[in-house]
């Protein structure tokens, strides 16, 4: 742990250019060197994969506890408060009924509007009642639209992401959608050209930046290994949907699918990977 | 010019003087003519005698000097600290100390009262256990991107460097959060009217 603490800061300590002139000469020397010789032999292929969210619209379900302590927490605010204006009228009214109910009653010792006895303070909360009701919001749950697989629109409380099924050396699987890096453009370019050629027009993504959050690196089975391809390293970059607008004709099939639906379909190499930068929610 | 011409005319008039004086003798209240006036009858004084005074320019700026030390004191009287703008959250407002709104405070049994400190005992746990477990989620992803960034660097250099740049295009970055109920797609706000009363303070 130290000794790799060390290595970090004496890389960092070289890169930041500190050192005396006749070393960084050979180090630069050496970087060239190194950086031909990886263009000419890198034994792995490149290639740059998208992790595209939908982050969720609705507030999920409380649990229990939080249910609990919700009720508590109203009840002790409503002990601790003063009464307000509403309130106060209501009591004034009631007062009013009882006095208007005795049998010595004089509507002259009345002080106050006249016209509260034609709209009393419960009327008035009964008419807010009315319009409330006629409001009707969307449901928050829909059971046909969480059925649909393909649709950006399930499951509104979770956050989905984005899955396709492609044909990688020779089998079909799920997994999030990559392609191969080409010369002359950078890993974020072929994630986004990734995600526009693979899923069909229509996603509009926004790329947290330039950095991959992960990677996944599998060798080639020995069989068709060879000296020049070891193995291929997947890197994947974080996108969050901005639109959801229909695709007009999906390439391939994709599937919206939550983080607890996952382990049904990618395989569990890539899933042990792919797990850790995916948040929860 | 005129101190020249004054000079001139002193000198005129001293040297017509000294021989009208010695010629008339006694004659000491000579006689009273404007171009002949003696010399001694001019209230000479060393003063006089000397430069004529350039009253143009000292008197203007001595009064400007005054007419500044004037003004100064005038600034420091009036110079009074801006008042400070209320913060309205601060202000308790009267409606607030009515006695008349006192809610009738209820006596909670034993059991509401002993139900509601162990709720908020296991309200604290469960909050700790969800921090815990978002610091882990935070670290793992973390861990992630480093082991990322370290394979690429293994790989090429300049895609390395390609990936730390920062991204200018990002921020500032909106995103609208989770709400109770899903938007309705064919739902018309109704237009309202409202009458904006903020106070607006100037200092």
């Amino acid at each position: 742990m130290a000794s790799r603490g060390l290595v970090r800061f004496v890389s960092r300590v070289s890169s930041s250019g500190l050192r005396p002139l006749s070393s960084t000469s050979v180090c630069r020397a050496t970087l060239q060197n190194k950086h031909v010789t990886d263009k000419a032999t890198s034994p792995w292929t490149l290639m740059a994969a998208v992790c595209l969210q939908r982050l969720p619209v609705i507030s999920s379900d409380l649990s229990p506890i939080e249910q609990q302590f919700k009720h508590m927490l109203s009840q002790m605010e409503l002990e601790k408060s003063m009464l307000s204006d509403h309130e106060l009228r209501l009591l004034e009214d009631k007062e009013r009924m009882s006095r208007k109910q005795a049998n010595d009653y004089d509507s002259d010792d009345e002080d106050g509007r006249g016209d509260q006895d034609i709209v009393l303070t419960q009327d008035l909360e009964d008419s807010w009642e009315q319009k409330f009701k006629s409001f009707q919001p969307a449901p928050r749950v829909r059971a046909d639209v969480d059925e649909n697989l393909t649709s950006p629109e399930r499951c509104l409380a979770d956050s989905l992401l984005l899955l396709v099924e492609q044909q990688v050396g020779g089998q079909k699987m799920w997994l999030l959608p990559q392609t191969q890096w080409q010369e002359g453009e950078t890993l974020r370019q072929t994630a986004e050209r990734a995600l526009s050629s693979l899923s069909g027009a229509g996603f509009k993504a926004t790329f947290l930046g330039n950095a991959p959050c992960g990677v996944y690196k599998y060798k080639l089975p020995k069989a068709i290994r060879t000296e020049s391809s070891v193995g291929t390293k997947v890197f994947f970059f974080k996108a969050i949907l901005s639109d959801s607008s229909r695709p007009a004709a999906p390439t391939s099939p994709f599937l919206w699918v939550t983080k607890g639906e996952l382990q049904r379909y990618l395989k569990p190499a890539y899933m042990a990977k792919v797990d850790r930068f995916i948040p929860q929610v | 010019m005129a101190v020249a011409l004054s000079r001139c005319l002193c000198r005129v008039l001293t040297r017509q003087a000294a021989p009208s004086s010695f010629l008339l003798g006694g004659h000491h209240h000579a006689v009273q003519s404007p171009w002949f006036a003696p010399a001694m009858t001019l209230k000479t004084s060393a003063p006089l005698r000397a430069e004529p005074k350039k009253k143009k320019k000292v008197d203007p700026r001595r009064e400007q000097v005054i007419r500044d030390r004037l003004k100064k004191k005038l600034k420091k009287l009036e110079k009074v600290p801006p008042e400070l703008i209320p913060i309205e959250d601060l202000i308790i407002p009267t409606k607030c100390l009515d006695e008349t709104r006192e809610r009738s405070a209820p006596r909670l049994p034993f059991e509401e009262s002993e139900g509601r400190a162990l709720l908020l005992k296991e309200w604290s746990r469960y909050k700790q256990e969800q921090h815990m477990a978002e610091v882990q989620a935070v670290e793992l992803a973390l861990d992630a991107q480093r082991e990322a960034l370290e394979e690429l660097k293994l790989e090429s250099e300049e895609l390395y460097q390609a990936a730390l740049k920062p991204d200018p295009l990002l921020f500032p970055f909106t995103h609208k959060g989770p709400t109770y109920t899903p938007p309705k797609t064919d739902y018309e706000a109704p237009d309202g009217k409202y009458n904006d009363i903020t106070k607006v303070y100037t200092q």
